[in-house]
């Protein structure tokens, strides 16, 4: 009995978005994405992370992009018409990433996701965000957790934030 | 309150439009406290709405607010009735304002769930009083003796009755039921109604006569005259009629005869006709719609199966919205109550935001539907197309306007309970006091209004109480004019200021400084450091009042740090300015998350920045001589013998490919309180109204950056906080 259900533990299956990006591609647990769009004309914000594109309107929501390459540390590359903004929400934040193309959804089973390998082809700074590996018809998706993606930035950010109000009042 | 019938949607209207009524009620009372009389309209409007408080209240059985109504109404019917000359006005005032304030706590109790148990015997008396007073006081040839009350004033206009076929089923059964009063009986024609409400729960189709019981407070005489008489249809037994109409003590006789349909509609042909010839019905019919009758056609009180559902349903679908409702009476409503001309309508904030949404993806769609690509084959003709679509951008931006102005609610109703307090107040500690509001137009987003009531009303309460010195002592001090407030609201580089100045003794330094000193709170710098302002922000300390004497209003020390606190939750800032033996000015600078301000627009290498318009001096366009740059690389220009600190907004945020000549750009001057700044941009835009929207969590404060906000065609634009910049 014990053993079974284990089995079945590891047979769920969870529902990646998964994307192209550097050449790799990614998979972002479906549960956080709101919704796909093009990507649209951008104010870009001055004074912020190179990364931090700038803001789009969502329907009257104004919520920041961030081009997911530059955040790894890769060359950015010349927008076309694949490039995409998937909308995530992360708790209370509503972010958009820039991607190079949409590839589609994935069921993947917790059994098919290994940790990340230590070594890596890829480099450091894309691999803090990878959480899990996973196999899929023989093709490999890197996992990303939206949360590190951008969780480690807010912290200090919001710090910052924080410590410059204060300054204002 | 053990009625089924009275359903949450019919509460939540009768508290709304209680509440209506008695703001109504305050506001007529302070607009005649210094002519020393209510005119007739006043006197009408008065009456009416303690009638509609009445009727309501009784239907929804507050017996304590219903008999209370009742006596002022009575004090109102007989000033109107009678017009007696040298009512003593201000005391009269006193007890409307008791009336509305006990009626305004109950409705408290009520809104929080709990019974309604205020008693009111005191109040009732005093106004019985105060009615025999004046009744003593005869005036004007036709006034007299009490009796007057009784006598017919004037023909009725009765309307017609119709009767409307009811939904017979087969089981239906027709009664006539007949109810005895004891002739004793307060009210009559309120147990009448409830005994009516009590059958509703089973009546197909139920008509009764009078039929008036509760517009009429005279009907209470033809029921105990007459009897009150019900037809009813029903599937039930006459036991059980008799069962839901006898509950009442006062009820002496209940017939109850089964007849025909005949009889049951000629019933309605007749019903007029034993009130009508008997000429009982002594007032002016007044269209008074209580929470039920206001449902339906007032002619008709037969509720037909049908009319009940709808009844029911508009009910279930007002608690669903879960929001207060104004009432939605047909126009009739609106032709009787002439005093008021707005009507309104509570919609859940959500719904709110959603369309604003919603509108904002309507206007990029637009957008995009109007700049397409498609469009552009050269030789097209696009005449009736560039016609229709003028026609729809015109539209879309009209609809823009419109949602942003409906988030924003004006100061009025805030300011005019500030003209209560300074009433009562100084009233009470006997000062000649004067309000004066300035800018009751003034916009601001509904929910700072909310946060905002509660700091003024302390600030009002501070100057009547400390600020402005008793009639005594100004006749000592030699200050001639009468003690006066400005309550002032004005809308401030982004902000919205609401200031609340006196003429009074304004703010002691010394007193202050030695209050801070024997608090320990001047640390180690001497007194002549401090200025002023610092000084003055001791008093918004926890636990510093300078006064000796604690009074009912202020004096505790817990008055300014509240106000303080208060404002800072909204994000806003008291500021204070004082003159010793001047006065002083309290002002609330509250930032609007929300506000919609008059922007100028202007681009910087392709991003678009937003300043208030009302911060912008001029727009100057100068050459590279104009510049003088210091050694440390600080840029000023010279403009007509000004020289303003430039800032070149390319270099500034680091932003490539600006202008960089002087002479290709433009140089904006901007204003923040009394320090001027230049900026240098790459071309304007234009001038929009914007609605400013705090930048997104995600991204870290930018300096000199308070916001973003969305133009019309979809793109966002940086608001710059100009006081970022000037103190920089």
């Amino acid at each position: 009995m014990e053993e079974k259900k284990i089995v079945n533990e590891q047979d769920e299956k969870e529902q990646f978005m998964t994307f192209q990006c550097c050449n790799e591609i990614y998979g972002i647990s479906l549960a956080s994405v709101r919704e796909i769009i093009g990507l649209q004309q951008y104010t870009s914000v001055p004074e912020t992370d190179d990364y931090i594109m700038g803001l789009v309107n969502l329907r009257g929501k104004i919520i920041p992009v961030i081009d997911v390459r530059i955040r790894f540390g890769q060359e950015p590359l010349e927008y076309n018409d694949r490039t995409s903004v998937i909308v995530v929400q992360v708790k209370d934040i509503v972010i958009g990433l820039i991607v190079d193309g949409i590839e589609g959804v994935a069921d993947i089973a917790k059994k098919d996701i290994l940790p990340p390998p230590s070594v890596s082809s890829l480099k450091m700074q894309s691999r803090k965000y990878v959480f899990g590996i996973g196999r899929v018809d023989g093709a490999v998706k890197l996992l990303l957790d939206p949360d590190k993606l951008i969780h480690d930035i807010e912290e200090t950010d919001l710090e910052q934030m924080s410590n410059t109000e204060n300054e204002v009042e | 309150m053990g009625d089924d019938m009275i359903t949450e949607g019919m509460l939540d209207m009768f508290i709304f439009e209680t509440e209506q009524g008695l703001e109504n009620l305050e506001n007529i009372c302070l607009d005649s406290k210094d002519n020393g009389e209510f005119d007739d309209d006043h006197v009408n409007e008065i009456f009416r709405i303690m009638h509609t408080i009445k009727g309501a209240s009784a239907v929804m059985m507050y017996q304590n607010i219903t008999t209370l109504s009742h006596k002022l109404e009575d004090v109102f019917y007989y000033i109107r009735e009678n017009q007696p000359e040298n009512i003593p006005h201000a005391e009269l005032l006193d007890y409307i304002f008791e009336v509305s304030d006990f009626i305004s706590g109950e409705l408290e109790k009520i809104k929080n769930g709990m019974e309604s148990d205020g008693n009111a015997d005191d109040l009732i008396e005093q106004l019985d009083a105060y009615l025999g007073k004046i009744q003593g006081n005869p005036a004007g040839a036709h006034a007299g003796d009490k009796g007057t009350q009784a006598a017919p004033v004037s023909v009725p206009a009765e309307k017609p009755h119709f009767y409307i076929a009811p939904v017979a089923s087969e089981r239906s059964m027709f009664y006539l039921i007949d109810i005895t009063y004891s002739k004793n009986t307060d009210m009559a024609n309120i147990k009448a109604y409830i005994a009516v409400n009590a059958l509703k729960g089973i009546a197909e189709d139920i008509l009764f006569t009078p039929a008036d019981i509760i517009s009429n407070p005279e009907s209470a005489n033809v029921v105990l005259e007459f009897g009150f008489k019900i037809a009813l249809q029903t599937t039930a037994a006459a036991d059980e009629i008799m069962e839901l109409v006898n509950s009442s003590a006062s009820i002496e006789q209940v017939e109850i005869n089964e007849c025909t349909s005949e009889e049951f509609i000629d019933f309605c042909t007749d019903a007029e006709a034993p009130i009508s010839s008997a000429g009982e019905i002594l007032m002016e019919p007044i269209e008074q719609p209580t929470v039920l009758i206001d449902e339906q056609k007032p002619e008709t009180i037969v509720l037909t199966e049908e009319e009940k559902d709808t009844f029911a349903q508009k009910a279930k679908s007002e608690k669903d919205t879960g929001r207060k409702k104004a009432p939605k009476s047909p126009g009739k409503r609106t032709a009787v109550k002439k005093g008021e001309t707005q009507s309104f309508i509570s919609v859940n904030i959500k719904k709110m935001d959603l369309l604003m949404d919603l509108i904002g993806e309507l206007v990029i769609a637009q957008a995009v539907v109007l700049q397409n690509p498609d469009l552009q084959v050269p030789g097209l003709d696009l005449t009736n197309f560039q016609k229709s679509a003028s026609q729809l951008s015109k539209i879309t931006s009209e609809l823009q306007d419109a949602i942003m102005a409906m988030r924003m609610m004006p100061l009025k109703n805030t300011f005019q309970k500030m003209n209560r307090i300074v009433y009562d107040t100084s009233k009470k500690l006997g000062k000649d006091i004067e309000l004066e509001v300035v800018g009751e137009d003034t916009e601001v987003d509904k929910n700072i209004i909310e946060h905002i009531s509660d700091p003024l009303m302390h600030l009002i309460r501070n100057s009547v109480d400390h600020g402005i010195e008793s009639n005594e002592k100004r006749m000592e001090l030699g200050k001639t004019e009468k003690g006066k407030i400005i309550l002032e609201a004005k809308n401030e580089s982004g902000q919205v200021w609401i200031s609340v100045s006196d003429n009074g003794k304004g703010l002691k330094r010394e007193e202050i400084l030695a209050k801070a000193k024997s608090n320990g709170l001047l640390g180690n710098r001497s007194e002549k450091d401090f200025t002023d302002k610092e000084v003055y922000n001791f008093i918004t300390l926890p636990g510093f009042s300078t006064k000796k004497q604690v009074t009912e209003y202020s004096g505790r020390g817990v008055g300014m740090d509240v106000v303080v606190k208060n404002i800072q939750e909204v994000g806003g800032i008291l500021d204070i300015e004082s003159e010793e033996g001047k006065g002083s000015i309290m002002t609330m600078k509250i930032p609007l998350t929300l506000a919609i301000i008059d922007g100028m627009i202007f681009s910087v290498s392709g991003t678009n920045f937003v300043a208030a318009t009302n911060s912008v001096t001029e727009f100057i366009r100068i050459d590279e001589q104009q510049v003088i740059v210091e050694p440390d690389g600080e840029e000023y220009v010279m403009i007509r013998e000004n020289c303003y600190p430039l800032i070149r907004l390319n270099r500034f945020y680091h932003l490539e490919h600006g202008k960089d000549k002087m002479e290709d750009g433009i140089v904006i001057i901007l204003s923040h309180e009394d320090r001027k700044i230049a900026i240098f941009v790459d071309e304007l835009i234009g001038e929009q109204e914007i609605v400013v929207k705090p930048m997104p969590n995600y991204i870290k404060k930018v300096r000199g950056i308070s916001g973003c906000t969305q133009l019309g065609d979809g793109s966002i634009s940086l608001i710059l906080d100009i006081a970022g910049l000037v103190t920089e």
